[in-house]
């Protein structure tokens, strides 16, 4: 089965150049949202095994998703994929148990790296 | 021509370039040590490439503020961003003459400098390059620009009898004090006063002691004001001090001592001696003002009972 | 509207403008960051088509009533110029003093070198961020002390522009904490943004 991974960003060109930076050939069932209420709620659905979240968002920042994550205990691994690249902020969203933090401009070498990283993508693929 | 030999013509052009710029380049390592002057720098400071080449900048000019400067170039080693400074900081970081030491107006070349991180084949930087800009003409003229500006602000803001500030502008400081009393809630208040009965000085003496009269009174109020208070001449021979962080008591304290000395004063013609007095009007800043007027249209109403109660007086406005 | 087109930008382009911003605005805060070691609140940019007149309306958004210091810097690359402004609240030089260390009298003269060595890192970084993603290396000029303790008002001279619309990125910046704000105006000229937006739609495509 396709492994369901949600791009969660405001921006729609960060939503297309995150897309463009994933693995080729990598089989997955891909969701997009706006702001941090799509998200979660695209994570709620199953939507978001895997996710690359933005911090700064309207109506919910990433901040805030990564608290519902874990505060309903949602299934989701999160990469948070951020153009704020305080040391303060990689610490933060750490503590709120996110997977792993990519800076922004994200490139397709970046994501395959962590993703091959977390053993989300196999050596094969 | 070979293509290495090209490469070696063009190296060769691109030094003589460096030599004969017209703007200093110094390179530095991370000791501060210099690595490269160029021809500027050595015609500028009279010391050749090999009398300072690996010496520690601050070693060979003692001029340079040591702690000052690596402020400004620790972060283009560290977080790899250019800085800049300019002349309104530091006129000159090198101490070297005018480039035109016989027409120019300043004796030290004025200057700008910008630092640039150079970064090395593994990323990281280990040299920063030290650019340095000749700006005495333009500082020169900015610096005449200001001064005459300066003059003209003085002149549009001051009273030319008195040296007081004039009305319009003592208007507009009045209005920015009152809105920092609306924000901060601090006691300040306004007195405004007149010269009692100036009408008969002026038909009596004639308007040249009048004038006096009003320019003693204007250097009575210079001297028993403090710097931070505002002073204007309202009108003819009206006045108005704002004191600012002064409370309606202090305030009508002030006012007296004011009235004393002016009352003990005596302006000389060449024929006549003239004795004058004043009245005042105290207001302290109460939140009802919402508008700048009616702090004034207060002071103004307990000046008019200062005189109404025979001159020579100062009233306290007590609300209403 | 006059007989010149309007230049406008699309939608789409405004979120890219945006998106980039927001990249170069987060590698030049992390700098601040690690300079004065404080986190930098970085909120949503604003992007947009502005006029002369505009311009004035944008920066006396910057600030209510409060005196402001102000440093510009021209950069140029690829055919792209414009202007960055620092507009800084005066209220905001103690905590930054403290913040920087500066051990000085904190008068006009400590308070310019202040506004230089922020200057310099918020700008030039900014403009660096904004240049990499768009592969476009830019010249920066010297920076230009516009003003200090002045009204927003007196820092750009209105009329007499040589220009009608400028493209402007507007980013408001505030330090957790304590009481320091400043806002980076990135004014693109009008004959820019059709060469700017070439990349974006590049980037877009």
């Amino acid at each position: 089965m396709a492994l369901p991974v949600l791009i969660c960003d405001d921006s729609s060109f960060a939503r297309k150049q995150m897309k463009r930076a994933l693995p080729d050939g990598w089989e997955i069932d891909l969701t997009f949202a706006c702001n941090g209420v799509e998200g979660v709620e695209a994570i709620r659905q199953g939507k978001g095994e895997v996710v690359f979240l933005d911090l700064t968002m309207p109506e919910m920042d990433g901040y805030g998703v990564l608290e519902m994550i874990r505060k309903e205990d949602l299934p989701a691994m999160v990469i948070v994929v951020s153009g704020d690249i305080q040391p303060d902020a990689q610490e933060r969203v750490k503590k709120l148990g996110a997977m792993a933090f990519i800076k922004k401009p994200i490139d397709k070498e970046k994501a395959t790296q962590i993703l091959t990283e977390f053993g989300i993508l196999s050596e094969a693929e | 021509m070979t293509k290495s030999s090209f490469e070696f013509a063009e190296m060769h052009w691109l030094m003589d370039v460096l030599q004969s710029i017209d703007v200093g380049l110094v390179i530095l390592d991370r000791d501060y040590k210099i690595q490269l002057w160029n021809g500027f720098m050595e015609n500028h400071s009279g010391l050749r490439p090999d009398e300072v080449h690996d010496k520690p900048l601050f070693e060979s000019f003692r001029d340079i503020p040591e702690t000052w400067f690596r402020q400004k170039a620790e972060p283009v080693f560290e977080l790899k961003t250019r800085t800049f400074t300019i002349w309104e900081q530091r006129p000159y970081l090198f101490k070297f003459k005018n480039y035109r030491p016989i027409t120019g107006r300043a004796s030290t070349m004025y200057q700008n400098s910008s630092m640039i991180p150079l970064e090395s084949i593994d990323g990281s930087v280990k040299h920063i390059c030290l650019i340095i800009y000749d700006v005495t003409d333009i500082a020169v003229n900015q610096e005449d620009l200001t001064k005459a500006n300066g003059n003209l602000a003085y002149l549009s803001q001051t009273d030319s009898l008195t040296e007081l500030f004039n009305r319009g502008f003592w208007e507009e400081e009045f209005q920015r004090e009152h809105k920092r009393c609306i924000r901060s809630h601090n006691p300040s208040s306004l007195v405004m006063f007149d010269i009692d009965h100036f009408k008969k000085v002026n038909d009596t003496y004639g308007h040249q002691a009048g004038d006096e009269v009003i320019r003693t009174v204007a250097s009575v109020v210079r001297q028993t004001a403090r710097q931070t208070d505002i002073c204007g001449r309202y009108g003819g021979e009206e006045f108005t001090i704002l004191l600012v962080d002064t409370d309606a008591a202090a305030a009508a304290q002030f006012a007296e001592r004011l009235r004393k000395k002016i009352a003990a004063i005596t302006v000389k013609t060449d024929d006549h001696e003239i004795n004058f007095t004043i009245s005042s009007g105290v207001a302290e800043f109460s939140a009802g003002f919402t508008k700048h007027t009616q702090w004034i249209e207060a002071a103004d109403k307990a000046l008019y009972h200062a005189k109404e109660n025979g001159r020579n007086k100062t009233t306290v406005y007590q609300g209403k | 509207m006059g007989a010149t087109a309007m230049t406008a930008i699309s939608e789409d382009q405004r979120d890219c403008y945006q998106e980039i911003t927001n990249v170069a605005m987060g590698q030049a805060a992390d700098r601040l960051a690690r300079l004065l070691d404080v986190y930098v609140i970085l909120p949503i940019p604003k992007v947009n088509m502005i006029s002369a007149s505009e311009l004035h309306m944008a920066l006396a958004d910057t600030t209510v009533n409060d005196d402001v210091s102000a440093v510009c810097q021209g950069f140029i690359g690829s055919g792209i110029a414009g202007e960055a402004l620092l507009v800084f609240n005066d209220a905001s030089f103690s905590d930054l003093a403290s913040l920087m260390n500066y051990k000085g009298p904190l008068d006009r003269h400590g308070e310019l070198e202040l506004l230089m060595d922020v200057s310099s890192v918020l700008i030039g970084a900014c403009i660096h961020g904004i240049g990499e993603q768009l592969e476009i290396s830019f010249n920066q000029g010297h920076p230009v002390v516009l003003g200090q303790h002045c009204h927003v008002d007196d820092l750009v001279k209105s009329g007499n522009h040589q220009w009608s619309q400028t493209l402007a990125i507007e980013i408001h910046y505030e330090i957790e904490n304590v009481n320091i704000s400043c806002d980076l105006l990135l004014l693109f000229t009008e004959d820019s943004v059709a060469k700017i937006n070439q990349q974006v739609d590049y980037l877009l495509d």
